[in-house]
C-alpha cells in the first residue's frame, strides 16, 4: 500500500496525544506525584494540539473533503464513522477535563471528565487502528498485532510527551520514566510479534488462487488428473500505470526500507531510552528526544503501509500476498 | 433478485471490447461518469477505468494456456465496501447492484482498500469513488428494445463470452450456465460471497514433443557433432 504522509503523519500523531491524554487521565485520577499540578494543564494542552493536528490531517486525505460531515453517519457498520465520532466526543471531554485541571475545587467533577477522557483515547486508539485491521485483503493489517501495535506505540510516545513536560517543569518523575522504559520494552515486543506474524505465509493467497486456477484449469465437476498449475501474468492490460498500480502496487526499494527500519530502531526506541536512562534533562535535548520518537515512528508507519500487500496486487502478478 | 455477470474464460479472445463498451457508456452516464482520463494524449496517459481485462498464462510448457481474465465489480453479497463506507455514499440495491452515491462520497479510498478485487477506482477530477454501476441505467430502461436492456459490456462482446442474468433465478442463463460448467467466485475464502462467476478455460490439450535432453551447446558439442558427421559419412 502507498503511504500518504497525511495518513502516516495523523495515526502517529494522534496516536502521541491519545496516549498522552489517556496516561494525563491516569495521573489525575489517582493523583500521582508523577506530573507536579502545574504541569498537568500543560500537559493537557499539548496533548489535545496534537490531537487536533492530527485530525487536521486526516481531513487532507480525502479527495472530495466538501462531504467530511457525512462520516459521522454510519456509526454502527464502519470503524472510519465511529473513529471520526469518538475523536470528536474524546476532544470535546478533554478541552473540559484540561480545563478543569486549572480549577482546584473540581475534584469529583474532574475525575469524571478524567475517566471519561481514559476511556475515549483507549476507544478511538483501537477504532483507528480497526480501520486497517477489518480489512480482510491485506493480512499484514488483518491482525490482531495491529490494535495492539497502535495501543502501546501511541502509549509510548505519548509517555515520553509527558515526562518531557514533567522535566521541563522539575516535577520528580521517576516512575514516569519508569513507564516509558516499561513501554519501550512493550513496544519493542509488539513490534516484534506482529513481524513475525506477517511473516508466517499461511494465510498468505496465491496469484493461482486469485485468478480460480489453484486446482488446475478443469471445471470443478470434471474429474481427471487436477494438478497444481502455475500462473503468470503476461500482460496487465494497460501501458501506463493506473489507480489500482498506484494505490496497491507500491514497491519500496530494498536500501530505503533498510533506512526506515534503521530510523524506527535509532530514532523511535534508542534514542529515546537513551534519554529516558542517561537523565539528560537539558530542554533542547528533551525537545530532541520528543521529535526523534515520532519521526522513528513516522517510519514505523510508512513500512506499514509499505509492507502492506494487498490482493490486487496478484491480479497485477505478484506471486504471494 | 441477485443480478450478476458470467464470463466464458474459455471463449474471451482478450478483446477489450468488453472494457472499452463499458468506459463509453458510463463515461457518459449520468450514474457516476464521467470516467475522467488524465494526460490522455501525454507521455504518461491513465484513467478511471470500470473494467479491466488481464491476461495470464497458466501451467507449464507444453500445457500451458493463456486466459484473457476480464475483472470488474463482483457485486458481492457480502460488501465489506459497502460496510466500511463511513459516509454511506456506498450501497446495497435490492437487485443486488452495489453503487456509490457521488453526491455523498468523500474520496477516502477505505471501500477500495476493502475489495480484493481492485473493482473500485477514485476518479482524481471529482475526488469521488467510482466502480462499475452494471448499467444500471441500461438494464431497467423499459425504453430500450428489450435484447439491450442488458450491460455494456455484454452487448459488446464479440466472442458472446459474458452473460447477464439473475442468479436468485435457477432457470436464466446464468444460473444454468454456472451449474452446467462449474461457474466459480473468485477469492471465496475472503468472505465476500461475490456474485460474478467465471466458467473455467477447457484443459489445454496434450501436445506432444520431443522430450529427449537439448544437445550442449559449445566448441566440445560442435566437435563431437562434425566427428559424428565423419562417421556417418566414412559408414556409408
Amino acid at each position: 500500500m502507498k503511504p500518504a504522509f497525511s495518513i502516516v503523519f495523523f495515526t502517529v500523531v494522534s496516536g502521541a496525544a491519545l496516549g498522552a491524554l489517556a496516561l494525563l487521565g491516569v495521573i489525575a485520577l489517582f493523583d500521582l506525584p508523577w506530573l507536579s499540578a502545574s504541569a498537568r494543564p500543560v500537559a493537557g494542552v499539548v496533548g489535545i494540539a496534537l490531537a487536533l493536528a492530527g485530525l487536521a490531517s486526516s481531513t487532507l486525505h480525502l479527495a472530495n473533503p466538501r462531504n467530511a460531515w457525512r462520516s459521522f453517519s454510519r456509526f454502527r457498520t464502519s470503524w472510519l464513522s465511529r473513529e471520526a465520532v469518538f475523536s470528536i466526543a474524546l476532544v470535546g471531554a478533554a478541552v473540559v477535563f484540561v480545563a478543569l485541571l486549572w480549577i482546584p475545587v473540581a475534584g469529583p467533577l474532574r475525575s469524571v471528565f478524567a475517566l471519561l477522557t481514559i476511556v475515549l483515547a483507549w476507544i478511538v486508539l483501537v477504532c483507528t487502528a480497526m480501520i486497517y485491521a477489518s480489512l480482510k485483503p491485506i493480512r499484514q493489517w488483518h491482525t490482531r498485532w495491529t490494535p495492539v501495535a497502535y495501543v502501546v506505540l501511541g502509549h509510548w510516545s505519548g509517555a515520553l510527551i509527558l515526562l518531557a513536560i514533567a522535566r521541563y517543569d522539575a516535577s520528580n518523575s521517576v516512575r514516569l520514566a519508569h513507564l516509558c522504559l516499561a513501554l519501550a520494552v512493550t513496544a519493542v515486543a509488539v513490534k516484534w510479534g506482529y513481524w513475525r506474524a506477517c511473516r508466517d505465509e499461511r494465510r498468505a493467497v496465491t496469484l493461482e488462487q486469485a485468478i480460480g486456477v489453484a486446482q488446475g484449469v478443469h471445471p470443478p465437476a470434471a474429474a481427471g488428473a487436477r494438478s497444481v498449475m502455475q500462473a503468470r501474468l503476461l500482460d496487465a492490460g494497460h501501458g501506463g500505470r493506473t489507480f489500482l498500480t498506484d494505490e496497491f502496487v507500491f514497491r519500496l526499494a530494498r536500501r530505503r526500507r533498510g533506512w526506515l527500519l534503521a530510523a524506527f530502531w535509532a530514532a523511535g526506541i534508542a534514542l529515546p531510552v537513551l534519554w529516558v536512562v542517561g537523565a539528560w534533562w537539558q530542554t533542547p535535548v528533551v525537545v530532541a528526544a520528543c521529535l526523534a520518537n515520532l519521526l522513528g515512528l513516522f517510519a514505523e508507519r510508512a513500512l506499514f503501509f509499505a509492507d502492506a500487500r494487498h490482493t490486487v496486487r496478484l491480479f497485477h502478478g505478484d506471486r504471494r500476498t | 433478485m441477485k443480478l450478476g455477470l458470467v464470463i466464458d474464460l474459455d471463449t474471451c479472445v482478450g478483446c477489450h471490447a468488453c472494457a472499452t463498451a463499458c468506459k463509453e457508456w458510463n463515461g457518459a452516464s449520468a450514474i457516476s461518469g464521467p470516467l475522467s482520463d488524465y494526460d490522455a494524449y501525454g507521455p504518461d496517459p491513465s484513467g478511471v477505468w470500470f473494467n479491466r481485462v488481464r491476461h495470464y498464462e497458466v501451467g507449464d510448457y507444453p500445457a500451458s494456456k493463456t486466459i484473457n481474465f476480464p475483472m470488474s465489480c463482483m457485486h458481492c453479497e457480502d460488501a465489506d465496501c459497502v460496510t466500511v463506507c463511513p459516509t454511506g455514499a456506498s450501497y446495497k440495491r435490492a437487485d443486488g447492484i452495489v453503487l456509490v452515491d457521488q453526491d455523498k462520497c468523500m474520496g477516502c479510498n477505505l471501500c477500495a482498500w476493502a475489495c480484493p478485487y481492485g473493482a473500485r477506482e477514485l476518479d482524481a477530477s471529482s475526488g469521488t469513488m467510482k466502480k462499475c454501476t452494471l448499467c444500471v441505467d441500461r438494464i431497467h430502461d423499459e425504453t430500450l428494445p428489450e435484447p439491450e436492456r442488458q450491460p455494456a459490456c455484454v452487448l459488446a462482446c464479440p466472442a458472446h463470452a459474458r452473460f447477464f442474468g439473475d442468479f436468485d433465478d435457477p432457470a436464466s442463463q446464468v444460473s444454468t450456465l454456472t451449474a452446467e460448467r462449474g461457474g466459480f467466485g473468485l477469492l471465496p475464502e475472503l468472505g465476500y460471497a461475490p456474485v460474478n462467476r467465471y466458467l473455467p478455460p477447457r484443459t489445454p490439450p496434450q501436445v506432444a514433443v520431443d522430450a529427449s535432453p537439448a544437445p550442449p551447446g559449445g566448441a566440445a558439442a560442435a566437435l563431437t557433432r562434425l566427428i559424428d558427421a565423419a562417421r556417418r559419412f566414412a559408414a556409408r
